[in-house]
C-alpha cells in the first residue's frame, strides 16, 4: 500500500514535542493520525524515600504551568495519608487559593489561547492569530484588564501561599499560613474586581461569538464532536466543585455511570498504551478499552470544562448557573459533546471561580486562626484529587510507617483527554484531506481539535519556543518530502 | 538576569544553575531572577527592565550538547502552540508595547544546547556540566559589558 505520511509539527523549542503524523491511504484519504506528545520520565524514582509532607512542593516544582493543582491534589493526599481533615478555616483558604488559580489560568486561556480562535477567528490571516490580534480585537483597554487581573490574582495567591510558582501552602491537616484580617480589604475589593472581570469576560464571549452563526455552526460541526462519557468533581449536590468532592461520570447520554471518592480512582481509571505514544491514554476500567471510538460501549472519556459541566448537575454559585443555563439552551441538551465548546464551558467556570473567591472572602471563618489539625495517624496510603483547569488531577503516595514514599503514581489531566485529543486529531485531518488534496487552513483545523481542550504537554516546558516553526511535511513512502508547509 | 529552567529537571537546569554560580559576583548590581514559568509570565518579568539577559537551555538538536550561543530575540519565531504557555518571546514583547508596557531597551538571549531536559532528576548531563563554565562566562561578559555602559554614562 502507498502510505504517505504528513507531520504537523506545532513545535516548541523543545525538538519531538507534539507531533502529529498524519498517514495516507493510497486512495489519497487519512488511514490515521497519530498525536504524539513528550513523556516525563523518572517522577516515581524521583519520588522514593523521600518524606511525603515533602511531595507538594516537589511535584508543583516539577511542572511551570500547572503548579497549585498538583501542590494541592499532593496536600489533599497528604491528609488522606495521614487521616487528618484540614480545620475549616484551612479549607476556606485553600479553596480560596485554589480558585485564584483556576480563575487566571482560566482567563489565560480564554484571551491568550483561545482568543486566536474565538476572539480573532479562525479563518483570520496567521499574522492576526495570536495575542496581538486578540488586542486589537478587544481593546488595548481589555488587554491591560486581562494582565492586571491575571497579576493581581497572583499576588493574592503569593501572599497567602508563598510564591504563586512555587506554593508552600498546604500541609496536612492544614495550611501553613491563614489569611490575615488586615489584608481582607484589598482581597475582597479584588475580588469585587475578579467577579466583574469574569462578567466582562462572557459579555465578550458572547458579543464576539455567539452572535456570530459561522461560529456557532463551528462550534457544533461534526468534525468537532465526540460522544464520549465525561468526567468531573462535584459537591453533595453534584455542583461543579474544583477543589473538593466526589468524581461523577455520565454516560453519553447524560445519565449518572458512577460516582466514587477519589481513592478508589484505580477501579474506575485505567491506562491504555500504545506503541506509537508516550502518553498513557485513560479510560473507564469498567467499560473497558476498545479503541480510538466513540459511544457507550467505549471506555473513552473526556474531562475539563465542558466535561465537568457535563458531569454535574449544575454550578455551585448563582451567576455561573445563569451563564450554564445559556450554554445549555444553545448547545443542548446536557450533555454537550462538542469540543469547541470548551471555550465556552472555561468562560462559565470563570464566573464560579470569581463567585467563589468572593463568597470565601466574605465569610468571617477565612481569616480564622485555627490553621491546622495536627495528624497523628501512621501514614500508608494516600489519594488526593482536584479538578486541574485542564480536568482530574490525581495524586497516590504509598509510604512506610516513617512516612517515606515507596510507591508514588501521578494521574494527570491532559491524560484523561488523551483519547479524546487523538480521535479529535485524526477526524478534523479527514475532513481537511480527501484524495489526497490537502485543503487550506490544515494546520489550524488540526490544531483547534486539540488546543480547545489546553493541553499541558510535558508538565515542564517553559520558554524560548519556536525554534522550530511550526511544519507540515507530506512524504512518500520512500520518505521522500513532496510538499512542505511552513509558518 | 532572567534564569529559564526547571532544577528538577536534568539538563532544564542548566540556566538556573549559570545564575546561582553568578549571583556571588552580581547579586548586588543585578537583579537576577529564576523561573521555570513561560509564555505571559515572562511579561511580568521583563517589564520596566531596562537590560535583560535570559539564560536558557535549548535542545534544537542542531548542535552537539554544551554548545553556548547567543540569538537574536527575533529568531523566536512567533509559534502557534499547543498551550499559551508556550506564548513565544516575540509575542511577549509585542503584546508588551502593544499594551503600553515598559519593555526592556536591550534584550539579550543566551542558551546553551542540552541533552535531556525531560528527566526528572537533579544532576546535568556530562556534556552540559562541562560546558557550563563557559555558559557561565559569556554571561558574565554581557553583565560586564552592560555594567561597564551604565557607569561610563
Amino acid at each position: 500500500m502507498d502510505t504517505r505520511r504528513i507531520t504537523v509539527d506545532p513545535i516548541t523549542r523543545l525538538e519531538g514535542h507534539g507531533k502529529i503524523d498524519i498517514f495516507l491511504d493510497e486512495r489519497g484519504d487519512v488511514e490515521r493520525a497519530f498525536f504524539q506528545v513528550p513523556e516525563l520520565r523518572g517522577f516515581e524514582v524521583f519520588s522514593v524515600g523521600r518524606p511525603a509532607e515533602d511531595m507538594p512542593q516537589i511535584t508543583s516544582r516539577i511542572c511551570g504551568v500547572c503548579p497549585t493543582a498538583h501542590h494541592m491534589a499532593a496536600t489533599k493526599a497528604l491528609d488522606a495519608l495521614y487521616s487528618v481533615e484540614p480545620t475549616p478555616t484551612a479549607r476556606k483558604v485553600r479553596e480560596l487559593v485554589y480558585n485564584a488559580f483556576m480563575l487566571e489560568d482560566h482567563a489565560l486561556h480564554v484571551y491568550v489561547l483561545g482568543g486566536p480562535d474565538f476572539i480573532v477567528g479562525p479563518d483570520a490571516p496567521p499574522s492576526l492569530r495570536n495575542v496581538s490580534g486578540v488586542i486589537a480585537k478587544v481593546g488595548a483597554d481589555a488587554g491591560r484588564r486581562v494582565i492586571s487581573m491575571r497579576r493581581r490574582l497572583r499576588e493574592l495567591i503569593g501572599r497567602i501561599g508563598g510564591k504563586a510558582i512555587h506554593p508552600v501552602l498546604g500541609l496536612p491537616g492544614g495550611v501553613a499560613k491563614g489569611v490575615s484580617p488586615e489584608d481582607l480589604p484589598a482581597f475582597r475589593a479584588l475580588a469585587d474586581e475578579a467577579v466583574d472581570f469574569a462578567r466582562f469576560t462572557l459579555r465578550v464571549f458572547r458579543d464576539l461569538v455567539l452572535g456570530n452563526d459561522a461560529y456557532l455552526r463551528m462550534i457544533t460541526a461534526e468534525a468537532y464532536t465526540h460522544r464520549t462519557y465525561s468526567m468531573g468533581m462535584v459537591d453533595a449536590r453534584n455542583r461543579v466543585d474544583f477543589y473538593d468532592g466526589d468524581l461523577r461520570v455520565v454516560d453519553p447520554e447524560g445519565s449518572e455511570y458512577a460516582k466514587f471518592p477519589a481513592h478508589r480512582y484505580l477501579d474506575f481509571v485505567a491506562e491504555h498504551v500504545e506503541p506509537w505514544s508516550y502518553v498513557k491514554f485513560c479510560y473507564l476500567k469498567p467499560v473497558g478499552w476498545k479503541g480510538f471510538v466513540d459511544g457507550r460501549d467505549s471506555g473513552v472519556y473526556s474531562v475539563a470544562p465542558m466535561a465537568r459541566l457535563n458531569a454535574s448537575e449544575g454550578m455551585a454559585t448563582e451567576e455561573a448557573q445563569a451563564a450554564h443555563d445559556e450554554l445549555y439552551a444553545a448547545l443542548g441538551p446536557k450533555p454537550v459533546h462538542y469540543t469547541l465548546a470548551n471555550h465556552w464551558a472555561r468562560v462559565v467556570e470563570m464566573v464560579q471561580a470569581a463567585e467563589r473567591i468572593r463568597d470565601l472572602l466574605a465569610d468571617p471563618e477565612i481569616a480564622g486562626a485555627d490553621l491546622r489539625n495536627l495528624p497523628t495517624a501512621v501514614p500508608r496510603v494516600g489519594v488526593g484529587a482536584v479538578e486541574a483547569p485542564r480536568g482530574t488531577l490525581f495524586h497516590h503516595y504509598e509510604t512506610d510507617g516513617d512516612g517515606r514514599i515507596v510507591r508514588a503514581n501521578l494521574i494527570v489531566a491532559t491524560q484523561g483527554n488523551s483519547a479524546r485529543m487523538a480521535m479529535g486529531v485524526e477526524k478534523a485531518a479527514k475532513e481537511m484531506i480527501r484524495g489526497g488534496e490537502v485543503r487550506e487552513g490544515l494546520l489550524n483545523r488540526v490544531e483547534m481539535a486539540f488546543r480547545a481542550y489546553d493541553p499541558c504537554h510535558g508538565c515542564a516546558t517553559h520558554s524560548l519556543p519556536g525554534q522550530v516553526p511550526l511544519v507540515l511535511r507530506i512524504l512518500d513512502r520512500a520518505g521522500r518530502v513532496i510538499d512542505e508547509i511552513r509558518r | 538576569m532572567l534564569a529559564l529552567g526547571n532544577d528538577l529537571l536534568g539538563d532544564d537546569a542548566a540556566g538556573p544553575l549559570a545564575a546561582r554560580t553568578l549571583a556571588s559576583r552580581y547579586r548586588d548590581r543585578v537583579a537576577i531572577v529564576e523561573s521555570g514559568e513561560a509564555g505571559l509570565a515572562l511579561l511580568e518579568l521583563i517589564e520596566g527592565r531596562r537590560r535583560v539577559l535570559i539564560l536558557d537551555s535549548i535542545r534544537s538538536g542542531a548542535f552537539p550538547p554544551g554548545t553556548v550561543r547567543e540569538m537574536a530575540p527575533e529568531s523566536f519565531r512567533g509559534v502557534l502552540a499547543p498551550s499559551p504557555h508556550y506564548a513565544g518571546l516575540p509575542e511577549v514583547l509585542a503584546l508588551g508595547r502593544r499594551l503600553g508596557s515598559e519593555m526592556p531597551g536591550e534584550l539579550r538571549v543566551l542558551s546553551i544546547e542540552v541533552e535531556d531536559p525531560f528527566t526528572i532528576r537533579e544532576a546535568l548531563s556530562p556534556a552540559v556540566a562541562s560546558a557550563m563554565p563557559r555558559f557561565v562566562e559569556a554571561a558574565a561578559g554581557i553583565l560586564d559589558d552592560w555594567l561597564a555602559a551604565s557607569a561610563g554614562r
